[in-house]
Formats: C-alpha cells, structure tokens, sequence
C-alpha cells in the first residue's frame, strides 16, 4: 500500500500516529466497515450476557435477580448432565474424526492412479454437504430395529444377534451410533487439511528411503505419519476450542429414551426455552450460555498455551 | 495521546450509535393501527361495503398489522398478495401479513415482543401453550367485554362453548376460530374382517385385536407376524393435551398439570393413573403390539406406514386426514376402507387440543376497530367468510367448467383449484375450516365420506383439553420437569426399566419436588 513517489512516515513512541493514519488512510477507510459490522454484529449483541442476571421473558422490564440463575444452574442435575455429556461427545467425536481422517488421507495418499485417487476423494467429501436432517433421516432407515433396517438385518442373517437393536433408541447404543454417523459424515472434510500436508511432503524422502530398503508400509510409519504429527496437533488444538458448540447433530439423533446419554449444553438450552410449556426466562437460558461460553474462553486460552508449547506459536 | 484515544473511540461510538438508531427508528408508525377513520369515512370510502355497513362508536382502524403461522395457509406461495387484496377490498383496510417460516413462529414471535411494544403487531396468533402466558405477562388485550357485545356471540349459530374454553378467570385474550381438532382411531375394515374381528369396545378387545394385528394375518398375504397393531410418533406428545396419538393406553391418566373438578391443581404425573398408563404401554410394547420405532417415528412416517399397510391402528386427526388416509391406501395398491373406533369403555371420550387463537395484543392502539372489523368481520355468512375459508375466486376456487387434478366440473360448480405450491394436489380450506364456530348456511364444497363419519364420531365423543396455564415457577422448572417425565416414560416403554425404579428417578432427580413447587404455584395463584 506504499503509494508511489512518496516516503511513508515511521511510526514512532513520539506522536506520527497521526501523520500515519493519514498516510495509510485508504486502508482505515477500507477497514472501517468491518470495524463497524463486527462492532454492531459482534460486540453489541453481547450486551444480552447482562440477561443472565435478571428474570426476563421479553415482554415486561427485566428484574434483577443477581446470581440467582447461576444457583438454581449448579443445583439442577439435568444441567450437570448436560455439561459432562457436551465434554464427552465432543472430545470423543474430536479424537475419532480425526483419527479416522489421518488413516483415510495416509490411505488416499498410497493411491497411485490419480483418478481413483479423485474419485474415492469425491465420495468421502459428499456427506459433509449433506444436512444433518438428511443424515439423520438416512441413519433412522439404516439403523431401525425392525427387518426394514440394513444393519440389524444384516446382523440377524449372520446370527449375531437374535433381537434386533434399536440403535438410535436405547442408550447403550445411541452414543456408539453417533460417533459412527459422525465419522461418516466429517471424516472426509477432515482429510483435507492432511491431503494437502501430504502433498508437501518431499518425495525424495521416499526416494532416498526407498533406495535404503524400505518398503511402502516402512515408508509410511516412518515418513508419512512424522510430517503429519504438527498438524494433527494443530487440527486437535483448533477443534478443541470449539467442543462446547454442540447442537445440530445431537438435536437431529436425540430422543426421550436417549436423553440421559445424550443431551448436551445447546439442547439443554433449546428444551428450557422451548419445552418448558410456558414463556421461558431468557434470563436463565442466558446463564446457561454464557457459563458455556467462558468454558470455550478457557479451552481457548489453554489451547493456546498448548499450541504455544507444541508448535513455538499460538492460535490467538 | 490520550485525548486522541478518546476522541477516536468516540467517533467509533457516534457511527455505530447512529447507524443502530437509524435503523431501528420509526417502528411506531409501521405498526399503522392508528385511527382516524369512523363508520361513516368508512362506509363512503368502501364502495363494497359489505364488512363496513356497520354502525356503532367504533372507529375503522386504517392498517391492521397480522402475524400468522403456517396455518394460515394463504402462503406468499399459495395466493397471499390477491387474498390480501380480496380482504382489503372487501374492508377498505389496508392489511399487513407477517409470515415467519412455520416452525420458528414462536421464536420469531418471542424475538417480536422482546423488540418493545413499539414494534408487536396488532394481531398474533397463539397456540395454547403460549396463550395464557402472553395473557399473564400483559401482552393481550382483554376482550371479554368486546365479544359479549358483539353481535358474534348472539349469533344462534355461534358455537359459544369453542371461544369461551379459553377464558382465563374469566377473561378472554383471544378468539378461536374453530375447535381445537382431536385424534381418533382408525381401524383397517380389511384387517378386522381377515381377524373376524368387531370394533373394539373395551381395553381387553382393543388388546385383542393388537394382538390379532402382530401377531396374526390380517392382510391375508399368507405370513403370520409381518404386520404391527399401532404406532405413533412418540409415546407422549409436546402439545396439550400430549397422549392423544396413543389414548387407549393413557385412558384416564395425563401427565401434567390439570385443574380437578374441586378446583384444586394437580400434577397427572404423579398420580396411579399414571404408574397405570406406563404399565400398560410397556406391556404392549414388549409383546410387540406398538410399533418398535415408535420413539423416533415422526408423524409423517406414521403416516407412510399406515397407508403402506404396515400396521392396522392408527390414532390421528379426525376430520380430513381419514379420507386422505384412505385415497394413501389406496395409492399403495391396499384395501383402502376404514371404520372408525369410538373411544373404548376406559377412555370414555378422545381428547380435543386446546383451540389456537387469534388474540389482539395489548399495543394495539384501535383493539375494539381491529375485534370488530378483523375477527369479528370473519363471520358474516358471506363474501368474508368464504374468503377465510375458500380463498380468492380465481386463485384458490372457481365456477368454471374444468378438469382440476383429475376431477371434472361443470359450469357453475364451486370447486377448489390446484395448489400452486404443491401442482397435483387441490386446494381443501384456505385458512380456517369450514366448521368454525360459526360456519356458513350453505357449505359449499360437499363434505367427503370419512370425513363426515369422523367428524361425527369424534364431535360425539371428545372432551377439551385442559387449558395451559403459566406461573413463574413453571417458566422456572417445567423444561427439566417436563424433559425429565418423558425421559422416564421413555425409559420405562423402551429401556425396560420398572415403572418403581422410573418414579424412583423421578424423585431423586428432583422431579417430585418440582412438581410440587409448580402445583403449589398454581394453587396459589
């Protein structure tokens, strides 16, 4: 942006602040509606936090009711159930995508027809551009406990199992079946990101292993999963800031029967606004929010440190 | 330095502030209920005049501003614009219809009042979960004293009963335009007959016949244990009156709160009835009457199973859906005759949902012009009538000789047209139903076969659901309250836990207490 001819001033402890701004005006001016929009769409609705302490139900004036959401919150069992169900769905999920990811893209990689390559490719990005409510509705006709369901049929003509199961039903089930739909639905969106590191990848590492001896299994422990290590961590530590942002696919595969194992922070939410059978207070909702909010805050901040330790730089 | 910092931000500040003001100003006019003109602009300035010949103190609001659900079905895509053109010429009023997506009604409602009064419509409609809370919160306007004026209510053909069943102590914040609507059950008359089996009268009989339909051949395709007895979508509904899609096993039980007929509140959960009812669905879902995948089945897949000949009972919305029920089994190459099962001994009467409601809310500047020339206006027995419930000449009906989705009419037979949103398939009722609670003299799309029969069972054999009513401590504890019931019906039907171990759970986790707390909130009231 240094305009031609010109000598841009330094700017310095002593007060060119200025004479900076001045020189750099068109790149103010051309940030200040984003300034304006993140200001207006970012930063002003967060004022809504001050809710969680007052009773509101978005027709008379708030009244100030202190901390007394954040009581009844830490006193509510289905509250606590919510917030250890968000951790363990999320974590594991994170772990198993991305586990499945790195073993898909290491496969991928050892492909060498570059059509097939494309091809298989193609097939495991489709169902990330699927809706969950698609996804859902697929899984409910695959997993039904009736002869209609492919799984459970399956399993009754091979005789390993004699009562069909309902997977999406029954709570011994349900969290095994949404990491699976999970798995299928994400892992192939997730490989991206290890395609790409894959690629970059000197080959004359594999040439110089191949002329010391190593064979295609040797080369892939050895060289392929070593140049991955930095960006799985970066992968884990990226997506681990965002465990508490859980909703879609848990509201879509929940139900009564599977609710203990099942409800997290979000659907927490929407059943209090939305199934309390009377005008909710948007007051405790919001405490609920903002308690899992300051939860992402944290995991963000440690991730940080630990990507601060891992990779020598930070995420924020 | 500082000084600089300080102006900077507050630039930053004026901008933002400006532009958010900018934006937000103005609402109050929008919401054009203001008055001005009385009966007589009124009557010079609407040449129709067929709503305005009318002659009181009340003055004819200029604008009315309506926000509607899905169930006003004239859709932006189904002839919104020509029947709001219809209804302004017929009133010489200029109409504002807000439709959010079906679905996020409520929470695009909720989102309306949080945005200050300034920006409420002057109508809303409200199902019953929702009505006596926006009541209790003042944000309906009262119009007890409208409707016992009005000419409405002395109408001999006014069902008085439908409106006045949603009276909170007295008042009244909304009106019905219709009942409530309810389930019945339908049988396969195929089923039976393969089964040699009658109507079932009693639970025993009813169980029979479940029985006879998992258990036996009723579609006569020579392989025993193929077909279900019922399914439903869900084992507990979220809507009053919430067991109406499985009533032969709940019989007398209901889950929540009720009104008892010594005045008294109570929770239906926590009594035997209840312990009772769950008995009773678990023991036919483990003999494989109910439908496995009735806890995840939506009511459209409900729906698909039956008129795919997959089960034989099916408990759903008496009225329309039975002939389309029919015309389904039909299609899928299956008997399609059905018979109608009056509610067995121990059910006594089928539940009627609690009426949705057009209510007035408290911001509206005109509310007596927007009750007489709105609501009341619908029931005049003629051109306004026919247009809530047929539509737009031209656009949703028509006396033109005509082939519509198959059908052949001649010229001068009233007919439906063919949905412009869904080609195939022909309009039935615009937005309200042609048995309303003041319906017109002479109907003029016969009513069809199943319909009729249903309607007329049903009409004989239901009760109204009591009406939801609010306190501060349900806004509190009926999400945990309520999520906590189903989870244990759930549990109980499906998990195989014992109903003592469910009720067990129901107090350690704080249910019980909760219950009590909202009980006595209502008592209190």
């Amino acid at each position: 942006m240094k305009e031609k001819g010109k000598t841009l001033p330094k700017r310095t402890p002593g007060g060119t602040a200025f004479k900076h701004a001045r020189a750099y005006r068109g790149v103010y001016l051309m940030a200040t509606p984003v300034l304006v929009a993140a200001l207006i769409f970012y930063y002003l609705p967060m004022f809504g936090i001050r809710y969680a302490f007052f009773t509101y139900k978005g027709i008379n004036d708030p009244i100030f009711v202190g901390m007394k959401h954040f009581v009844k919150m830490f006193s509510m069992p289905g509250f606590w159930k919510a917030f250890s169900n968000t951790l363990v769905l999320s974590i594991t999920k994170l772990i198993l995508n991305t586990g499945a990811a790195v073993i898909i893209s290491v496969l991928l990689n050892e492909l060498i027809f570059l059509k097939l390559k494309k091809v298989f490719q193609t097939i495991v990005y489709i169902p990330h551009f699927m809706s969950w409510v698609v996804a859902a509705s697929i899984f409910s006709m695959i997993l039904s406990p009736t002869s209609a369901g492919l799984v459970n049929d399956v399993l009754m003509k091979l005789h390993l199992i004699t009562d069909n199961i309902y997977f999406l039903g029954d709570q011994k089930w349900w969290r095994f079946s949404y990491y699976i739909i999970n798995v299928w639905k994400d892992t192939g969106w997730g490989t991206i990101i290890f395609m790409a590191t894959l690629a970059g990848i000197s080959p004359e590492l594999y040439e110089a292993a191949s002329m010391d001896g190593a064979n295609r299994f040797q080369k892939m422990i050895y060289i392929t999963l070593p140049a991955l290590n930095n960006t799985i961590v970066t992968v884990l530590v990226l997506n681990l800031a965002k465990v508490m942002n859980l909703f879609e696919s848990v509201f879509v595969l929940q139900n009564d029967a599977v609710i203990k194992v099942s409800d997290v922070l979000q659907t927490y939410i929407y059943t209090q606004t939305f199934n309390s059978g009377a005008i909710p207070d948007y007051g405790y909702t919001t405490a609920v929010g903002m308690f899992s909010s300051i939860i992402s805050c944290i995991l963000v901040l440690v991730c940080n440190r630990v990507s601060h330790k891992t990779r020598g730089r930070g995420i924020v | 330095m500082v000084k600089k910092k300080l102006l900077s931000v507050a630039l930053v500040a004026v901008t933002v502030c400006s532009m958010i003001f900018t934006g937000c100003g103005s609402s109050a006019e929008n919401t054009g209920n203001d008055t001005g003109k009385t009966d007589s602009d009124a009557q010079a300035g609407n040449t129709a005049g067929d709503v305005a010949d009318v002659a009181d103190d009340v003055e004819k609001p200029e604008k009315i501003t309506i926000m509607v659900d899905g169930t006003f079905q004239a859709t932006l895509a189904d002839g919104q614009e020509e029947w709001v053109n219809k209804w302004e010429e017929l009133t010489g009023i200029e109409l504002e219809v807000i439709q959010p997506d079906h679905n996020a009604y409520y929470d695009v409602l909720g989102q309306t009042f949080a945005s200050g009064p300034e920006n409420w419509p002057d109508v809303v409609i409200l199902g019953s979960s929702y009505y006596s809370g926006y009541a209790g919160e003042g944000a309906l306007w009262d119009m007890t004293d409208a409707w016992n004026n009005s000419e409405l209510k002395k109408n001999p053909n006014t069902d008085v009963s439908v409106v006045e069943g949603n009276m909170l102590d007295g008042h009244l914040y909304g009106l019905a335009l219709g009942g409530g609507g309810g389930c019945m059950t339908f049988l396969r008359k195929q089923w039976l007959d393969n089964c040699g089996l009658d109507i079932p009268t009693t639970y025993e009989e009813y169980l029979e016949m479940l029985d006879a339909f998992s258990n036996g051949d009723p579609d006569g395709d020579g392989i025993n244990g193929n077909t279900i007895g019922v399914s439903a979508a869900g084992f507990v509904g979220n809507e009053a009156p919430y067991t109406n899609y499985l009533p032969e096993f709940y019989q007398d039980a209901y889950p929540s709160f009720y009104q008892g007929e010594d005045g008294v509140w109570r929770d239906g959960f926590t009594e035997d009835s209840m312990k009772e009812a769950i008995k009773r669905l678990q023991d036919a879902y483990n003999k494989g009457y109910i439908d496995k995948e009735s806890l995840t089945n939506a009511t459209s897949n409900c729906r698909t199973k039956f008129m795919e000949g997959e089960f034989g009972a099916f408990t759903y919305w008496a009225g329309g859906w039975s002939d389309q029920l029919s015309d389904g089994l039909a299609a899928n190459g299956q008997d399609s005759e059905l018979v109608f099962m009056p509610p067995i001994a121990e059910v006594g009467k089928y539940w009627q949902r609690c009426a949705p409601v057009y209510a007035i809310t408290s911001s509206c500047k005109n509310p007596e012009g927007v009750f007489k020339y709105f609501l009341e206006s619908i029931f005049d027995d003629g051109d306004m009538e026919t247009l809530w419930i047929y539509g737009v000449e031209g656009v949703h009906w028509s006396r033109q000789a005509e082939t519509v989705c198959g059908n052949t009419y001649q010229d001068g037979e009233f007919h439906m047209m063919e949905m412009r949103s869904q080609p195939g398939v022909q309009y039935t009722t615009i937005i309200m139903g042609d048995t309303n609670i003041c319906p017109l003299t002479e109907r003029l799309v016969p009513v069809k076969k199943y319909t009729e029969e249903s309607m007329e069972i049903f009409n004989a054999n239901n009760k109204t659901a009591p009406l939801p009513v609010t306190t501060d401590m349900m806004s509190q504890y009926n999400g945990d309250l309520t999520s906590l019931k189903n989870s244990i019906i759930a549990d109980c039907v499906v998990q195989g836990v014992s109903v003592e171990e469910g009720y067990k759970r129901f107090e350690q986790e704080g249910g019980a207490e909760w219950s009590q707390a909202i009980v006595d909130s209502l008592n209190n009231k």
